[in-house]
């Protein structure tokens, strides 16, 4: 017992080290993206007051491009918000018009909600890089809200919430997953980050039966449920076929610089809730 | 006491280097220099091993609870604190001066000093770098990570040290 305790004396600095490594392991091993974004989410609750005074100085001196960019993007979905207000209007009513119906009816009937956030930390030099916004749970921010740039190009998605900020999971993360395709193409592929240059996403498994060219615009499809279908993510820069020879893998070059980001416009599909729901709950009542 | 007090500066200083100032420029996905790794390098050289793991734990622990890197910070640092009297071993061999009861770093002398931090530097990004990446597909894009990072990190870390053991802590 004596000749125990006397090699545990000796050796305990080493087991307290092992713990601590096993501890830590264990911890990484287990942080998903949410879980990393929880932890940021609620770190940056703190640091998040002293990043916004210091991006506050470097935001300043961007302005009065960031409104212009950002005035005409307005102008422009508030055309299409009213095309597709009066569309799904005719829809849904056949004798209504515009004028006699309930304003809220009309905006429960619209399947995207928008709204604008600045960005208060940005970092491109990670494997898994974050963006935090400066809107959180008290400004109707919810996770899962699409994020695009101001002129309607994909940045990522909203991956968690505190009252005042929030955590966006960027194109720039190797977690991040979505689908997309050639604008005009109905064949699909997945979008995803390999990590290398902050510029260019990978696309794999896209038929190649697709119709495909350099140069060609990269889309979404809308089938992910965050993004709308069609917001722009990028252009073909170079495509091989795969060593199967049954898909093709594309280079596209990001259409949104991920470097010099400052505002960003948060997209809410009010049906997702409906959506993920039904598609978790296959079986229903016959 | 008030040497604790200055080391006890110098880590909420490199902390807050870290996390407000270096994570923040965004050169290039190849430009991440770990700073704060200095902390270790700069502890004096008869400080307890168990005192050298458990401040290791609390500086990767405070930079992961302030970046949310899940406790990626704290297997890196710890291995280095853990490990750092085998380096300091390794770069200076017996070169290391006999009067023990001076802790400080000055026993070094400056060649052996040189390759003191660049070791130790490599060292933690070596495991950082690997345990973040997870995966040896993209080895070459890892290994000019570390280096393009760590050629950076070493020059600030150097300069960091000396004005350290040299102006401050002689004060």
């Amino acid at each position: 017992m004596y000749k125990l305790i006397e090699f545990i004396r000796r050796i305990y600095v080493v087991l307290i080290f092992i713990t601590i490594e096993a501890i830590a392991l264990n911890h990484y091993a287990q942080s998903s993206y949410y879980t990393q974004a929880k932890i940021l989410s609620r770190a940056h609750s703190i640091a998040g007051g002293v990043q916004s005074s210091i991006f506050g100085v470097k935001h300043y001196f961007t302005l009065r491009g960031e409104n212009e960019a950002l005035s005409q993007r307005v102008a422009e979905l508030e055309q299409a918000l009213a095309y597709y207000r009066g569309r799904d209007v005719d829809a849904a009513t056949d004798s209504l018009t515009l004028d006699n119906i309930d304003p809220a009816m009309i905006e429960s009937l619209s399947q995207y909600r928008y709204t604008t956030a600045r960005i208060i930390a940005n970092s491109i030099s990670r494997s898994r890089n974050f963006i935090t916004i400066n809107r959180g749970l008290m400004h109707g921010v919810m996770e899962d809200m699409a994020v695009i740039s101001p002129s309607g190009m994909m940045i990522g998605y909203v991956v968690g919430c505190s009252e005042r900020y929030s955590v966006v999971l960027p194109m720039l993360n190797i977690d991040f997953r979505t689908s997309g395709k050639i604008a005009g193409d109905e064949h699909f592929g997945s979008i995803y980050w390999s990590g290398k240059s902050p510029y260019k996403v990978e696309m794999t498994d896209l038929s190649k039966h697709a119709d495909i060219e350099i140069g060609d615009e990269v889309v979404a499809t809308g089938l992910s449920h965050f993004f709308p279908e069609g917001i722009k993510i990028g252009y073909v820069e170079s495509y091989a076929i795969n060593d199967t020879q049954t898909s093709y893998n594309v280079t596209v070059r990001l259409a949104a610089d991920m470097t010099k980001l400052n505002n960003v416009i948060l997209i809410e599909n009010v049906d997702y809730g409906e959506i993920t729901d039904l598609e978790s709950n296959p079986q229903r009542e016959n | 006491m008030q040497k604790n007090l200055i080391y006890a500066g110098a880590f909420i200083t490199l902390v807050l280097l870290q996390v407000f100032l270096i994570d923040n420029i965004s050169l290039s996905v190849y430009f991440h220099p770990l700073i704060y790794v200095a902390f270790i390098i700069l502890l004096p050289l008869d400080t307890k091993p168990i005192w050298m793991v458990g401040l290791s734990a609390l500086l990767g622990l405070t930079i992961d609870v302030m970046t949310g890197m899940g406790g990626l910070n704290v297997i890196a640092t710890t291995a280095t604190g853990f490990l750092r009297s085998f380096v300091v071993k390794m770069v200076t061999g017996h070169a290391l001066g006999t009067d023990a009861s001076d802790s400080s770093l000055h026993r070094i002398p400056e060649k052996n000093f040189r390759w003191y931090i660049i070791a130790m530097v490599v060292l933690h990004s070596l495991i950082y770098f690997t345990m973040e990446s997870l995966s040896l597909l993209h080895i070459f894009h890892t290994l000019l990570r570390l280096v393009v990072s760590d050629i950076a990190a070493i020059l600030f870390i150097y300069y960091f040290v000396k004005l350290f053991i040299e102006k401050i802590l002689t004060r």
